[in-house]
């Protein structure tokens, strides 16, 4: 192993272990409070341009899985842990951490105080890092020079439309840096699902003629979105459900006045306690998210607040009130962590069917 | 011999969409009263009253229809009689409201028109809706549901058992093949 620095803009450099790529990477530093996952975490789209800080002490220890990943090619910046795993590849293949992030050029860092990181990070919020060989002043300048892309969505969102074909319920789901996790779930539900770039319009979705369209999970800011997005989504609300998960959330409140803001320290974990206001219930669900939206700036004779943050409370869940279409920040479709909220795909195709009929 | 076709997830699920859909349908829930058929109809109507209170703040009126001869091991539409359903236990008004009508199984369709016959004697809502959990076809009056739970194809040889927490313990929908 070789000695290699986490740098941040403020000036502070941790000394550690490389592991993975021995590239220099430059990304905003996050954090994960995640107890398990980590594959399904680094495969995230939405980590696209960070850096992960697992507070989970010791990751790498089941391995690669074939079940769990949530992209084909992973656009993390880079990982940080405490301890990597030794132990490291499981039964089902020959593969570990360190391999994976080797294949897919993205830098690793053991050894790090990751519980005096993170209390530093939420003191400081999200912050831009490096992971380099040496933390000299010609790395500090170089990250201070570095300007992060907010082209993210348009970076990992699929160029081409691609079928995931089945037969049934037929979905349009529009890939903002899709989460596997929620084709996985519609094929489950015997959907048929095209995918179509984040810039598809309205009139390409409907040519399509689907059944109901989700609105995926993705990198970035909603802001960044050009105003074009919003259209389309509010044209498609009225005409057919729709289903929006994380930044898809963010952009469909924005499409109804909902006010959005950049949340002072991002939120990454498993283990969210959210309440889901019609029954009452406490339910629990893995949150990535870096915007949120505020309850007092819900129009309440446009939409519905359906899902409340208990820790924080912020609306995790809108519903419109005219028409069909809802919307979680959270990650319904788990992957990783509880499934308490899995059965919202459920209710959406149940909505679908209860249209065809 | 019972198949379970809904469970209790799926029908947590049915009554929240369709107090969403009522919601929609409405445009809020101004003016907006439920009325349930005895029994289990009642249940399934004060559990959409509940979800609304939580989402909108509000307590909506919840009356209970009677039905009579009404005996849990009978289907409500017996071939031989129409069912008679009375409002005598409703103590708020219809008049100009919006109702809301709720039963566990749409069939024949006699007792909804029986109960359409007990409220429009109460007065004269603004409008009557009908929100059903199991649509299971064999109309024989020009009825339709405007909020179905789910739709169940049914033969005429089996018969459809809905479950309720408040009284069977258990939340379920079964086909009972006689």
């Amino acid at each position: 192993m070789t000695e290699r620095y986490l740098i941040l803009e403020d000036g502070s450099a941790f000394k550690g272990e490389g592991f993975g790529s021995g590239a220099t990477t430059t990304g905003q530093v996050v954090f994960n409070t995640s107890m398990t996952g980590y594959q399904q975490i680094v495969t995230n789209q939405i980590y696209h341009n960070q850096i992960i800080v697992f507070s989970q002490p010791t990751i790498g220890s089941t391995g690669i899985t074939h079940d769990s990943y949530e992209s084909i090619l992973p656009t993390a910046k880079g990982m940080v842990v405490r301890d990597l795993a030794s132990i490291s590849k499981n039964r089902h293949r020959r593969l570990s951490l360190d391999e994976f992030l080797k294949q897919n050029n993205i830098p690793g860092i053991s050894g790090i105080d990751t519980r005096y990181l993170i209390r530093k990070l939420r003191q400081t919020g999200t912050i831009k890092g490096s992971i380099v060989d040496v933390a000299d002043d010609h790395a500090f300048d170089q990250l201070n020079a570095t300007v992060l892309t907010n082209q993210q969505v348009a970076q990992v969102s699929t160029p081409k439309p691609y079928p995931n074909p089945n037969t049934g319920r037929n979905v349009v789901v529009v890939d903002f840096g899709l989460k596997n996790g929620i084709l996985r779930q519609l094929s489950k539900r015997n959907c048929n699902v095209t995918v179509l770039p984040w810039s598809a319009t309205a009139e390409e979705i409907s040519n399509l003629d689907p059944d109901g369209v989700i609105l995926s999970t993705g990198p970035g800011s909603p802001f960044d979105m050009p105003n074009s997005v919003l259209e389309m989504i509010q044209d498609i609300q009225s005409k057919m459900p729709l289903f929006a998960i994380g930044l898809g959330h963010e952009l469909f409140a924005l499409a109804n006045n909902a006010e959005v803001t950049e949340m002072a320290s991002e939120h990454h974990g498993a283990n969210h306690p959210i309440r889901r206001i019609i029954t009452n219930q406490v339910i629990f669900a893995a949150e990535g998210q870096g915007y949120a939206i505020d309850p007092k700036s819900v129009d309440r004779d446009q939409l519905i607040i359906t899902h409340i943050d208990l820790i924080n409370g912020t609306v995790q869940g809108l519903r419109h009130r005219d028409y069909p279409a809802f919307s979680v920040q959270f990650f319904p479709d788990a992957a990783p962590g509880p499934d308490d909220a899995i059965d919202i795909f459920d209710e959406f195709v149940e909505i679908l069917d209860g249209n065809r009929e | 011999m019972a198949k379970a076709v809904v469970d209790a997830m799926a029908m947590q699920r049915a009554l929240t969409r369709i107090t969403y859909e009522i919601i929609e349908h409405n445009k809020g829930i101004d003016d907006l009263v439920i009325l349930g058929v005895k029994t289990r109809g009642f249940y399934l109507a004060q559990r959409i009253a509940n979800r609304l209170k939580q989402l909108e703040g509000t307590e909506i009126p919840v009356g209970e229809l009677d039905i009579s001869m009404y005996r849990d091991d009978i289907e409500h539409d017996s071939k031989e009689t129409d069912p008679k359903v009375t409002a005598e236990n409703v103590d708020f008004s219809v008049e100009g409201k919006k109702v809301i009508l709720v039963d566990d199984v749409l069939y024949t369709g006699r007792t909804i028109r029986a109960a359409l016959s007990a409220i429009i004697d109460m007065g004269r809502p603004e409008s009557i809706n009908l929100a059903i959990l199991v649509d299971r076809g064999h109309r024989e009056l020009p009825i339709r549901a405007d909020f179905v739970g789910k739709n169940i194809p049914s033969s005429q040889k089996e018969r459809i058992r809905v479950s309720v927490e408040e009284i069977d313990g258990r939340d379920a929908v079964d086909i009972i093949h006689k």
